[in-house]
Order: structure tokens, then C-alpha cells, then sequence
């Protein structure tokens, strides 16, 4: 089942750290957002090989949007 | 011996066997088909949890004979053995606790009136006597063949919960459902676990929700304890079974006083008061856009690394809980840079502000561990109200007459510094390590706002900002400014954190502080 990855708060995309066909961890953190001048570390929720990334580094995103897709 | 003696010694005989019988009977519930079912739905039984929970041989009942009121509808041809629910006290770890036990193999432990009166003497009698209660709620709701003697009885109980808060620690336990009206008995308490799969509270239920709002949904989407725990935040912990539900409590209550007149007990230490933490140096990032995990940090300095979190999963940017140090209770309040920054949001100012309105309450020491770019700004926060949310934290800091002890890791930003507890709000003693950045604005910001028309013109903006930047940082950033101007009391080496604060602790731990004659406050809810 595909799980979403979505943002944690209003943010700017820092870092992707992973790339469509990636087999991640859960926890492992897979995308970097930057907010209140901190890196927020974003995880998977499950472990999965990422299916989908919806964002680009230096976009801007609300919180709940989805970032990536996990299958 | 004569045979009128023998007479009489066998009246008495039969009278003690039919007592005996009686209970037996009674102590029975619902019956032997009733408590299989509640066995295979993962449950233990009213009785068997009140056995489970109080030390072996000191749980004692009262009013196992009280009888239901209701007539009507059959009702006066039923038997309702202790008309659904167990009531009494005990000893928890040699103290005394009061608790009440919903029995659901009796119609599905039912509110009724007479259930509810039990209940309502129950925290009656603990308010009284000055010691905990404990409810541990497994009902269907409101027993509507009783009508308006479970309405009101519900009321009589939200009533005393509120005359009784404050005064004794009330503590919910949801081991099955908790439907309609009842919801706000727990509600209305100190803290609320609920068990894992076989709990649910929601003051409408699935059936109710789809006829009048269209929506299909089930108890645990509606209100099982990942709603609860995550994101309503009514759920302060979400346990496996009925067992770890009990245990927990006990633990609990081991932090805290039976009343609001006693101080917390305070165990044999077990862990050197003089203990430094090297590690602190390292968990602690001096890169200010990195994070760790606020719990790396609590575990380092409290006693045996011992933290009982309270409400885990909700809000998790801002950490709060009890430890001890050196065998004194202390609740902790911390920001947790991995979420959101740490920033105080409206969600975790909620938490923050009723968990130190808690430890006031029931004279626990706070220390606070900050780490805090501010209160978190936008759109949604504003919608949101956080400003009247992010109000509580102020309200409950400046109110608490308890010790407080700040300890300053990182950022202490704008009004986020003085929401965590700063000198202002009645710190009694603040610490900062080096790393510390109190201020009323991070440099980057106020750059902006001092040079904008110098940067706009220079040459080399870049160059201009970088050492204006760095003069700003020199000047008001570094912790020795603040400590310069009595902010904060001392600037420790990160591995002394924990003597720094036992000492702190102890000569405070008599603090006397007043607050003005009056009503009570108006906290912005």
C-alpha cells in the first residue's frame, strides 16, 4: 500500500535525500525541510521504496503537503 | 454445650454463610458467560483490575450491596450485582488510593443512577481524605432506562470532579468504552490513559455520527486511542493491555502527593547527585541549524535516566514529563528541536501550559530545558489563535509559585525565551551553557531590520551582512551578554547540567511564593 510522506510544517525544501526506486528504512529521514532557519529532518513512515517525489529543493510547501510517496 | 447455645451458634452460622453466599454471588457481576466474553475481547474484568492494580490484600469495597433505582421497563425484575461498578480503596505501594472499577459483564456497565451515585461518593470520600482516585472506566453510557437519574448523576460527578481538582490527583483509566456524556468524567480529571484496540471515547458514536451527519466511521476512527493520543490530545498515553495500563498508573502515582497540601514523596536517591554527563557536550549540536533529541538530553541528567512522558505523540515539539532528581519529583518541560524546530506551536502550547498548571498544583518542581526559535509564526499559526494559545504558557509559568529552573541550551528566542520560562516569568534560577542565544531577536532578522538601507547600498551586500551579522552576535547573542545584565544566574559547561540543577533544586525545594488575594485568575482558554 502506497503511504504518503508529508511536511511536518510550513517549510522550503532543502534537501532531498532519496530518489524514486530508493529502498528506505522507516525513520530513515528522506527529505530535509528548512523553516524557522532550522533543517527540519523529515522521515519515512514506513519503510518501502520511494514510489514518488512531489517536491523539488527550494520549493516551497505548507504543512501536510505531500512530499513523496512510499510503496 | 445446651441446645438453645446450639441454636443460637447455628443461627449465626447461617446467617454468616448466607452473607458469604451473597457476595460470592454478587462479586460474581454479570456472570460466568459475561466475564468469558470480556476475557476473549482482551479485557480483564472490573475486579480483577482492581486486584491487579492495589497491593495484594489491601483493596477494600464498599457498597458491593448497593442496588439500581430504576423501574421502569423491566428494570425492577433485574438483578444488577453492584448496579455496574466497583468501588473502594486500597494501598498503592503502602499509600492509599480510592477507585472505582465500571463492570462491564453488568448491561455493559451502564451508568445508572445508583452507579453514579457510588462513583460520586467515591470521589467524594477522596477528596475528603485528602488521597488519590482512580477511575477506571468500561461502559456503554448513560443507562436510558434510568433517564434523568443517570443525567443528573452525571452532572452530580462532573460537579465534584471540578470542586476536586486541584485538590487530590484524579486519574482516568479508559479500559473499553466511554461513550456520550461520560467522556467528560475523564475529561474533567488529571490525566487520561487508554488501553490499546479495546478503548474508544467519543460523545457520539459511530451509529449517531452516520444518522445525523452523514458519515460512516468506526470507534477506534472516531475515537480510538491513535485519535485521542495523536491529535485531539484528550489522551495523555496510549498503553498495550489492561496490565501495562496499571502498572503505569502505579507509577505514576509513585511521582506524585496524595493532596495538594503534601509535597511529592521523595525517594532514597539512587543516582549520584554529582554526576557530570560528557555525553551532554557531544548530544547537544552547536550548529544552530541542526537538531537532537530533547529525551537525549533529559536522560543524561535525570536520576537512572528515568522519564515518565506525558503525552508522547501529541505535540511532540515541545517534551513534558516526570523524573526525579536526587530522589525529589520534578516535572520536565523542554522543547524538541527535531519538530518544527521546537518551535511553540498552538498545539504544544496547550500541553506545556496543563502539564506546569499540574505540577503547580501539586507543589512538583519545574525544570525547563530551552531550546526555542520563538512561537511558530504564519498564516495557519495566526488563524489558528496563537496568540491566545501561546498566552497559556505565559499565564501558567507566571503563575506557578512552585520552583522553576531554566535551563538554557540553545535558542531562547523573543517572546518563545520568556514562554519557556525566563527570569521574567519567575524563573528562580536560569543556566545557559556557551551555546546558549538569548535574545530578542536572531541576528539575521535584526540585520535586516538595523542595516537595510546600509546593505542595500553597499558595494558587497554579502560581505556587508556577514560582518554586520557577526558584530550583532558579539554583541547581544553570546549567553555572557545576557549574563551580564542578571538574566541569566551562570553559564555552565554542558556536563555539569545535572549537579547544577540538584543543587538548585535543593535550595529551592522550600521555596515560599504568594500569589495575590483573589478568585482565581482568568487563564485564556
Amino acid at each position: 500500500m502506497a503511504e504518503s510522506v508529508t511536511a511536518p510544517m510550513v517549510g522550503k525544501v532543502f534537501q532531498i535525500q532519496c530518489k524514486v526506486g530508493d529502498k528506505v528504512e522507516e525513520e530513515q529521514v528522506i527529505i530535509v525541510l528548512e523553516a524557522m532557519k532550522m533543517e527540519i529532518p523529515v522521515t519515512a513512515p514506513v519503510a518501502g521504496t520511494i514510489k514518488e517525489i512531489k517536491v523539488s529543493e527550494g520549493d516551497t510547501v505548507e504543512s501536510d503537503t505531500v512530499l513523496a510517496v512510499i510503496e | 454445650m445446651s441446645n438453645t447455645q446450639q441454636k443460637v451458634q447455628d443461627a449465626m452460622e447461617e446467617k454468616v454463610q448466607d452473607l458469604l453466599a451473597r457476595k460470592d454471588k454478587l462479586r460474581l457481576g454479570g456472570g460466568q458467560a459475561a466475564i468469558d466474553k470480556q476475557h476473549a475481547s482482551g479485557k480483564m474484568t472490573a475486579r480483577e483490575r482492581l486486584d491487579y492494580f492495589f497491593d495484594a490484600g489491601t483493596f477494600m469495597e464498599f457498597d458491593l450491596f448497593a442496588k439500581h433505582i430504576g423501574t421502569d421497563y423491566g428494570l425492577d425484575k433485574q438483578t444488577l450485582p453492584a448496579d455496574g461498578v466497583v468501588t473502594g480503596y486500597g494501598k498503592v505501594n503502602g499509600r492509599e488510593v480510592f477507585a472505582y472499577s465500571e463492570d462491564f459483564t453488568v448491561v455493559a456497565g451502564t451508568y445508572g443512577e445508583r452507579h453514579g451515585k457510588k462513583i460520586c461518593k467515591t470521589v467524594d470520600l477522596a477528596r475528603k481524605m485528602g488521597v488519590p482516585v482512580v477511575g477506571m472506566n468500561d461502559s456503554g453510557g448513560a443507562r436510558v432506562t434510568e433517564e434523568m437519574g443517570a443525567l443528573s448523576e452525571y452532572g452530580q460527578l462532573f460537579f465534584r470532579h471540578v470542586r476536586t481538582s486541584g485538590v487530590i490527583p484524579q486519574i482516568a483509566l479508559i479500559m473499553g468504552p466511554v461513550a456520550g456524556g461520560q467522556a467528560y468524567s475523564p475529561a474533567l480529571m488529571d490525566f487520561i490513559f487508554m488501553v490499546a484496540k479495546t478503548s474508544y471515547m467519543f460523545i457520539a458514536g459511530p451509529p449517531l455520527v452516520e444518522a445525523v451527519v452523514f458519515k460512516k466511521t468506526t470507534n477506534e476512527e472516531l475515537g480510538g486511542p491513535d485519535i485521542h493520543g495523536r491529535i485531539s490530545g484528550v489522551s495523555d498515553m496510549t498503553v498495550a493491555d489492561d496490565k501495562e495500563c496499571l502498572d503505569r498508573t502505579r507509577q505514576l502515582l509513585a511521582y506524585l502527593p496524595p493532596n495538594s497540601s503534601e509535597k511529592p514523596p521523595r525517594l532514597e536517591p539512587t543516582d549520584d547527585p554529582t554526576r557530570v554527563s560528557p555525553e551532554l557536550r557531544r548530544i547537544i549540536t552547536a550548529d544552530p541549524r541542526r537538531s537532537y533529541h530533547a529525551h537525549d538530553v533529559i536522560a543524561q541528567v535525570v536520576d537512572n535516566g528515568e522519564f515518565f512522558e506525558i503525552k508522547k505523540e501529541f505535540a511532540p515539539n515541545l517534551v513534558v514529563g516526570f523524573a526525579r532528581l536526587h530522589g525529589y519529583t520534578v516535572g520536565i518541560v523542554a522543547n524538541n528541536p527535531p519538530v518544527k524546530a521546537g518551535c511553540l506551536d498552538v498545539d504544544a502550547s496547550d500541553k506545556g501550559a496543563r502539564f506546569i498548571r499540574f505540577c503547580d498544583a501539586f507543589n512538583v518542581p519545574l525544570i525547563n530545558f530551552q531550546d526555542v526559535p520563538g512561537f511558530l509564526i504564519g498564516n495557519e499559526m495566526e488563524a489558528k489563535g496563537i496568540i491566545r494559545h501561546g498566552a497559556k504558557m505565559l499565564f501558567a509559568y507566571a503563575e506557578a509559585t512552585v520552583p522553576k529552573i531554566t535551563i538554557v541550551l540553545r535558542k531562547a528566542y523573543a517572546g518563545g525565551y520568556l514562554a519557556m520560562c525566563s527570569k521574567d516569568l519567575g524563573a528562580d534560577f536560569v543556566f545557559s551553557i556557551p551555546t546558549a542565544e538569548v535574545c530578542l531577536m536572531g541576528p539575521e532578522g535584526a540585520v535586516n531590520i538595523l542595516f537595510r538601507k546600509e546593505l542595500a547600498a553597499a558595494e558587497n551586500p554579502k560581505a556587508v551582512r556577514q560582518q554586520r551579522l557577526q558584530e550583532f552576535f558579539d554583541k547581544y547573542v553570546n549567553p555572557y551578554y545576557s549574563a551580564a545584565l542578571q538574566h541569566v544566574d551562570d553559564i555552565i559547561d554542558p556536563q555539569d547540567i545535572r549537579p547544577s540543577i540538584i543543587r538548585a533544586l535543593e535550595v529551592c525545594i522550600n521555596k515560599q511564593d504568594e500569589l495575590p488575594r483573589k478568585k482565581h485568575g482568568n487563564m485564556p482558554l
